[in-house]
């Protein structure tokens, strides 16, 4: 079975698109593009509103209620929305089946990024940022350079805890029925075809790992090394270790 | 300080990525099919249309190989829908798709002036409903009862049926109940005591709806019933009834002729059933064919047929 | 969206009308899918509690660990189904693909939260238990488990909640559970939307994710007990 696999994922014919079939690569941008806009939209809501949260305490428990998207059943608000969505687009178009997508996963992406900004804001060492204020340094700029850099680490496991899951959440865009590698499966799957199903979920967990060694490497850079403690040989543990795990430990819903 | 900027300029660097990914898409899928443009008046009228139907539907001998091989229909593009379902049906309303793969019972047809092209080579065979059973299932009980029920049921019927379930959004159990006390077959009995079957059924509400009269019915005659409804394809669920996990499903016959013998050529509703009833392997066996028939159909809207001036398969294959 | 305001039959409000026409299909499918999540955590722990351990004990072992359950995750769910069955001999529809798959995602989740519970126990405690006579078997059980049982339950919400979404997506391949419900609204959404089965299964799988993590919450709190002494 293996073999086949291989089999499929090496013949080019595979790969390129033709007539009547979308090939691996074409499939493979729009997934990138599905997860890549989800995760920019997830971003831009839920950074600044952590930051926000945690840097003057407010509205806190929106933090506790975007955990609560999570309950949400992914394939449920996909078909509801879809249904609701789709039927209002006309013409050669994707976008009735495109909005309801991608809201699914920036809600999938949100809290992650969202509790984890939150905390890392909360964890700063409450010296730290009495010494930045000590500085003379204004709310703003204690957030900015302090409090932001030292949730750095934090931010990163959140944030990749949402690529990982957009990633291989997005196969379900599918379902309604969309492109994006999910399509092999879906595909593999009503034609029985095992060797295409298989080789679309490879793909799927393949790209799932490159966007997050990138994103590590890209987190190697962006950490200050007083932070992350690779400064000295000394381990630094992480501002909360325990809310890192639980939070990095998460499942993808597809 | 730094640090910021370099996060900033990432954040930057992405959107504007994501934004031309997304500009270059919109223009893409806007053209449809590329390979129609330019072709001139040599193109033939499929190549282009996108067609839409089950993911299947490509490779199965009477989906797009069976166009081709009997007709030369090759359309432009091929976009999976669903199987019959809201997707197909609200694709090729709004002009996502111009052609699709849809069932002639679909009430949906008629209610959006679709067009069913004709099928004089019969590619999609006759297609007579009925069920497929595990032999130690078939009790002389249980053949009763669901003969009997192939005997009331008929085209008409069961567009009736799928009418009440999609249009009134009524339930298939409900529906199926009332239906068989309106044919005088809901009597309750001890015809399949001791009988334990697990009944499944296809993705699409017309198999459900078949599944849950069977079920109902046997359920009334004292039977133990599981029903594992919308399982997926016929290539997903065919394993099942196989190698035994599920006893008894409503079969087209036509197609599931073509699905165990890729070179059947029967196409009247008796040869077909001839050839059925050796085809299938021992484990299975056929019951009565009902009357009623619900086929596949190539279904294009109003607009695309006039345009084209299309009324068979075969008009796809012309150019124009 | 004028949809949302009407008071027809397929007016998203009409779900519990819907509900109460099909109770029993309903509640059969709320029990399978109460099961389905809950069943693949418990026997996830079990596994994933000696492995945990053991990525504890044996330092080299965390890494290699890791990587492969944080491997585990990257597959899609859709795609786990379908692989179980010829990895593990099963027929084709074999309804335990589904458990066997959420179990593997829930080993996957748990060992890393074991092996960081047990990492979350303070090297002062180790060594004090040690000091008043314990054994490694007995202070494992009696002092380091005890002290990560809020890491661990954390984990397990985390782990619940995911796969009562996840049980969801195996409706969507005729398993028998709340994500039927969605299929069938999906389906007689043509001509127009048919909202009911849809929202009613959004409905049930939220209250089911909430009543789980209720519980594990309160479990928390029952095997916590000097948590409580410390707040009050």
């Amino acid at each position: 079975m293996i073999s086949s696999v291989i089999t499929w994922l090496n013949d080019p014919s595979h790969w390129r698109d033709t007539r009547l079939n979308t090939g691996i690569i074409t499939q493979l941008e729009a997934h990138l593009r599905f997860s890549g806009i989800a995760l920019l939209i997830a971003l831009l809501i839920a950074l600044p509103l952590g930051l926000f949260i945690g840097h003057t305490g407010r509205l806190s428990w929106l933090v506790a209620a975007a955990n609560a998207l999570r309950a949400l059943p992914t394939v449920g608000v996909l078909v509801l929305l879809t249904v609701m969505i789709a039927p209002n687009f006309h013409g050669r178009t994707d976008t009735g089946y495109v909005i309801p997508t991608e809201i699914v996963l920036v809600l999938l992406a949100i809290p992650p990024i969202l509790s984890n900004t939150y905390a890392g804001v909360q964890n700063v060492d409450p010296a730290v940022r009495d010494a930045a204020f000590g500085m003379g340094m204004t709310g703003s700029q204690v957030l900015l350079r302090v409090e932001f850099p030292c949730s750095l680490p934090l931010i990163f496991s959140g944030f990749r805890s949402a690529t990982l899951q957009v990633i291989a959440t997005a196969t379900i865009a599918s379902y309604i029925p969309l492109g994006g590698l999910g399509r092999f499966i879906y595909d593999g799957l009503a034609q029985q075809d095992f060797p295409q199903m298989i080789g679309g979920g490879v793909l799927v967990a393949a790209l799932a790992l490159s966007a997050d060694l990138l994103l590590a490497a890209v987190q190697r850079y962006a950490v200050s090394r007083g932070i992350s403690g690779r400064i000295s040989k000394k381990q630094v543990a992480a501002p909360d270790s325990r809310l890192a795990t639980v939070t990095q430990a998460e499942v993808a819903t597809v | 300080m730094k640090r910021t900027t370099f996060i900033a300029g990432a954040i930057a660097a992405t959107a504007a990525l994501t934004l031309t990914a997304c500009g270059s898409d919109s223009s893409k899928s806007g053209t449809g099919s590329a390979s129609s443009s330019g072709a001139g008046s040599t193109a033939t009228i499929a190549s282009k249309l996108i067609m839409g139907g089950p993911p299947e539907f490509k490779t199965r001998p009477d989906g797009l190989p069976g166009l081709q091989k009997n007709y030369g229909v090759t359309f432009g593009k091929y976009t999976v829908t669903d199987t019959g379902g809201p997707v197909t049906v609200s694709s090729l309303k709004n002009g996502q798709i111009d052609a699709a793969d849809l069932f002639t019972t679909d009430p949906a047809i008629k209610s959006n002036g679709f067009v069913i092209l004709e099928d004089p080579k019969s590619n999609f065979a006759a297609q007579n409903i009925l069920p497929i059973i595990n032999k130690s299932k078939a009790t002389d009980g249980v053949k009763k009862i669901l003969n009997g029920i192939s005997a009331k049921l008929t085209t008409s019927g069961l567009s009736d049926l799928l009418t009440k379930v999609q249009v009134d959004k009524q339930d298939a159990d409900a529906v199926a109940k009332q239906w068989l006390s309106d044919n005088g077959l809901a009597t309750t009995g001890s015809d399949a005591s001791g009988v334990k079957l697990t009944i499944g059924s296809a993705n699409f509400p017309e198999n459900v709806i078949l599944a849950q009269i069977y079920a109902e019915a046997l359920k009334a005659q004292g039977a133990s019933i599981k029903t594992t409804l919308n399982i997926g394809s016929r290539e997903k669920y065919y394993q099942g009834l196989k190698e035994g996990s599920l006893d008894l499903f409503a079969e087209y016959t036509g197609t599931i002729l073509q699905f165990i013998d890729k070179t059947a050529k029967a196409t009247s509703p008796d040869d077909v059933y001839a050839a059925l009833q050796k085809a299938l392997p021992p484990n299975l066996i056929a019951l009565d064919k009902s009357s009623a028939q619900d086929s596949d159909a190539i279904v294009v809207t109003k607009a695309t047929a006039d345009k084209y001036s299309l009324k068979t398969i075969a008009d796809l294959a012309k150019t124009g | 969206m004028t949809v949302l305001a009407s008071s027809s039959s397929s007016s998203p409000l009409q779900f519990w009308g819907y509900f109460m026409d099909h109770r029993s299909e309903d509640l059969g499918w709320l029990w399978d899918h109460t099961w389905l999540s809950v069943l693949p955590v418990v026997i996830g722990l079990l596994i994933a509690l000696p492995l945990g351990w053991l990525a504890r004990r044996y330092r080299w072992v965390y890494p290699p660990m890791m990587s492969i359950t944080g491997l585990l995750y990257t597959i899609p769910s859709i795609a786990l189904f379908v692989l179980i069955p010829p990895i593990f001999g099963l027929g084709a529809l074999d309804p335990k693909q589904v458990p066997i798959a959420l179990t593997i995602y829930s080993v996957a989740l748990l060992v890393r939260v074991v092996a960081d519970g047990l990492a979350s126990v303070s090297d002062e405690t180790i060594q004090a238990a040690t000091a008043i006579g314990y054994k490694p078997v007995g202070r494992l059980f009696r002092v380091e488990l005890p002290i990560a049982v809020p890491v661990i339950t954390a984990g397990l919400r985390v782990a619940l909640v995911a796969n009562v979404s996840i049980v969801a997506v195996a409706g969507t391949i005729g398993m028998s559970n709340l994500g039927q419900l969605f299929t069938q609204g999906f389906q007689q959404s043509t001509p127009d939307a048919y909202y009911p089965p849809i929202v009613l299964g959004i409905v049930l799988c939220v209250l089911l994710a909430l009543v789980l993590d209720l519980s594990v919450q309160a479990l928390n709190r029952l095997l916590t007990p000097w948590r409580r002494a410390v707040r009050t």
